[in-house]
């Protein structure tokens, strides 16, 4: 009976068609993307500042259509291979979040300093793909974004849990849903083909010891995500400051006093992306 | 969209089989400039053998012949498969097709239901040639124009003495990247080198270009003589960043692959690059296409010297 339910939930959110993003940002690309001096550099750079924008791209570009699935990690490299005309389409393809879901503005900004900060800590260790890291992070909750989308009801559901019992996000959707977010992003990464690397950093960010192919990437997104949370940058969708997994720590070989050196990098770059508002 | 204003790209050579006076007339007198010429064969056995040893451009064929079936006709043809890229057209009458012809087992391109207004004939028979131009030349991959279509354009060009600058860009290494890790690998860092050309030249917004893919890893693009160079960076840079993600990780934080080389020995290759060489058309230099590729295959060896990705420019335009 559960699993049949699981199952048919899966079904529903794999069955997205569309996601919105917030209008601000889909307004900021649209206008880059009609301007003919824009460049591909300039317009991965905003889309990079967006998790459903850069879904989407990724999605595109890792389909079968184009011949190479989940071979392509950078939006960079995507905008390159999928050119001007397909970006517009995607953009004009983009609907705008409703005056309800607005809600979710917190989750874009908590998106973008799990980017930030899972990359710093990427450079700071040495990982020689840290674009593979920040996209990664970016997309760490896209799994909330398309559950509320498809799952509309559960997400009023998870809201409320997280307010009565003072739950995690991830706790409230598990005994709401009987699976998390988690779980949600590794099914959007393998039907939507996206790398593999890609797929660990977003499905295993909170159980980061359990990934097997890219464990630093996982390492990355889930010390990000915990680090983003202590500056209280943006909403991932509850007040707690999650669990730290020591074996994170260990995988990438980071002292306490190293911890302290990412955190005070990160608290000057998250002065500066402060001015970005996403409203 | 005025049905007048589309030419078709040359004069093309329809053979019509059939006995219907009115179907012929109606041809003959669909384009009065020379575009279509057409061959009349009243019966089916007597055009066979024609057609076996002089392919025209478009067949069209009545579904009732005098002598046998017109669907007869058409399978014998197109069960050759050099024959097979010709395009074909069965003049069928509304009674017949409500009968439910065979006609699903053919292999025909497109029905014209007889009698039928000069207007949607000609529209037919446009759009049924321009179609099979289309499929018959692009790149079973990468969907781009082949060859024919290549020389086309670079012959037109040098007739109306444009100037344009013509690129020719292939592969370092793929063959051995091909031998390691197989063709459907390959393939797909053919797809990849084609979307890289192809968006770095659409993003010269207008101006006159075009991508061609000779076949492999061949490719050809065309643009004006001032925007090649930037161009030629562009796809470089752009390329270089994009294939290492083409390998396996171990290979790509080695930066070499190990695989055999011709002679069947072991040996260590670098990542692919791209290489590009580069002819200018200017002041009607060119006569023929054969000079061009002629002077590009010279250059080609230069860039080639390159193990990293590179361009030449023909200097003695420049």
């Amino acid at each position: 009976m559960v699993e049949d339910l699981k199952l048919e939930r899966k079904d529903q959110i794999l069955a997205v068609k569309d996601l919105p993003t917030l209008p601000k940002v889909l307004d900021e690309v649209s206008r880059l993307v009609r301007d003919p001096d824009s460049s591909t550099e300039q317009i991965a750079k905003l889309i990079s500042m967006d998790q459903v924008l850069s879904a989407k791209v990724l999605k595109m570009v890792n389909s079968p259509i184009y011949g190479f699935p989940g071979r392509i990690s950078s939006i960079h490299h995507a905008l390159v291979l999928l050119g001007f005309n397909v970006l517009r389409g995607v953009i004009v393809s983009t609907s705008v979040m409703d005056m309800m879901n607005q809600a979710m503005v917190g989750l874009w900004e908590h998106s973008v300093g799990c980017a930030l900060a899972s990359s710093t800590i990427a450079r700071h260790v040495g990982l020689k793909d840290v674009e593979d890291v920040s996209v990664a992070g970016l997309l760490h909750d896209l799994g909330k974004v398309v559950t509320a989308v498809q799952l509309p009801d559960m997400k009023s559901g998870i809201d409320s849990l997280v307010k009565a019992k003072d739950l995690t996000y991830l706790d409230a959707e598990k005994e709401f849903m009987g699976f998390g977010h988690d779980r949600v992003n590794a099914w959007i990464a393998d039907h939507w083909k996206l790398p593999p690397s890609i797929k660990e950093g977003m499905s295993y960010h909170h159980k980061p010891q359990l990934a097997r192919l890219y464990p630093e990437v996982a390492c990355c997104v889930h010390l990000g995500d915990f680090m983003v949370r202590v500056f209280e940058y943006g909403s991932g969708g509850d007040d707690n400051v999650l669990y730290l997994e020591p074996e994170a720590l260990k995988k990438l070989k980071l002292k306490p006093s190293d911890l302290e050196a990412i955190l005070d990098q990160l608290s000057e770059q998250f002065l500066e992306i402060a001015d970005l508002s996403f409203v | 969209m005025n049905a007048q204003a589309c030419h078709l790209p040359r004069p093309q050579k329809v053979y019509l089989l059939s006995a219907d006076k009115n179907l012929k007339d109606t041809l003959a007198n669909l384009w009065d400039d020379g575009q279509l010429e057409i061959v009349h064969f009243d019966r089916g056995r007597g055009a066979i053998e024609v057609l076996f040893n002089e392919l025209p451009d478009l067949l069209i064929v009545d579904n009732d012949l005098p002598d046998m079936p017109g669907l007869d006709v058409v399978n014998l043809v197109k069960s050759e498969n050099v024959y097979r890229q010709l395009p074909v057209i069965l003049a069928i009458r509304e009674e017949r097709l409500l009968e439910g012809a065979a006609w699903c087992s053919a292999e025909v391109d497109d029905l014209i239901i007889v009698p039928s207004s000069p207007a949607r004939m000609k529209a037919r028979i446009y759009l049924t040639i321009t179609r099979a131009s289309r499929a018959f030349d692009a790149n079973p991959l990468s969907k781009l124009p082949g060859n024919t279509s290549i020389i086309q354009r670079i012959q037109e060009m040098i007739d109306r003495r444009e100037d344009f600058a013509l690129a020719y860009a292939d592969l370092d290494y793929f063959k051995s990247f091909n031998d390691k890790y197989g063709f459907s690998r390959g393939d797909e860092v053919l797809m990849m080198s084609a979307r890289v050309i192809v968006n770095t030249i659409r993003g010269f917004s207008g101006v006159r270009s075009f991508v061609g893919h000779v076949g492999g890893d061949d490719f050809v693009f065309i643009l004006p003589p001032d925007k090649v160079e930037l161009a030629c960076q562009r796809i470089v840079e752009n390329f270089d960043s994009i294939v290492p993600h083409f390998y396996d990780e171990d290979d790509r934080a080695k930066g070499y692959i190990q695989s055999t080389d011709r002679e069947g020995n072991m040996r260590t290759f670098p990542l692919m690059a791209i290489s590009i060489a580069v002819v200018f058309n200017v002041d009607g230099r060119l006569k023929h296409y054969g000079e061009a590729s002629q002077i590009a295959m010279t250059l080609k060896k230069k860039a080639k010297e390159n193990p990293k990705s590179s361009y030449v420019l023909d200097k003695r335009q420049a």
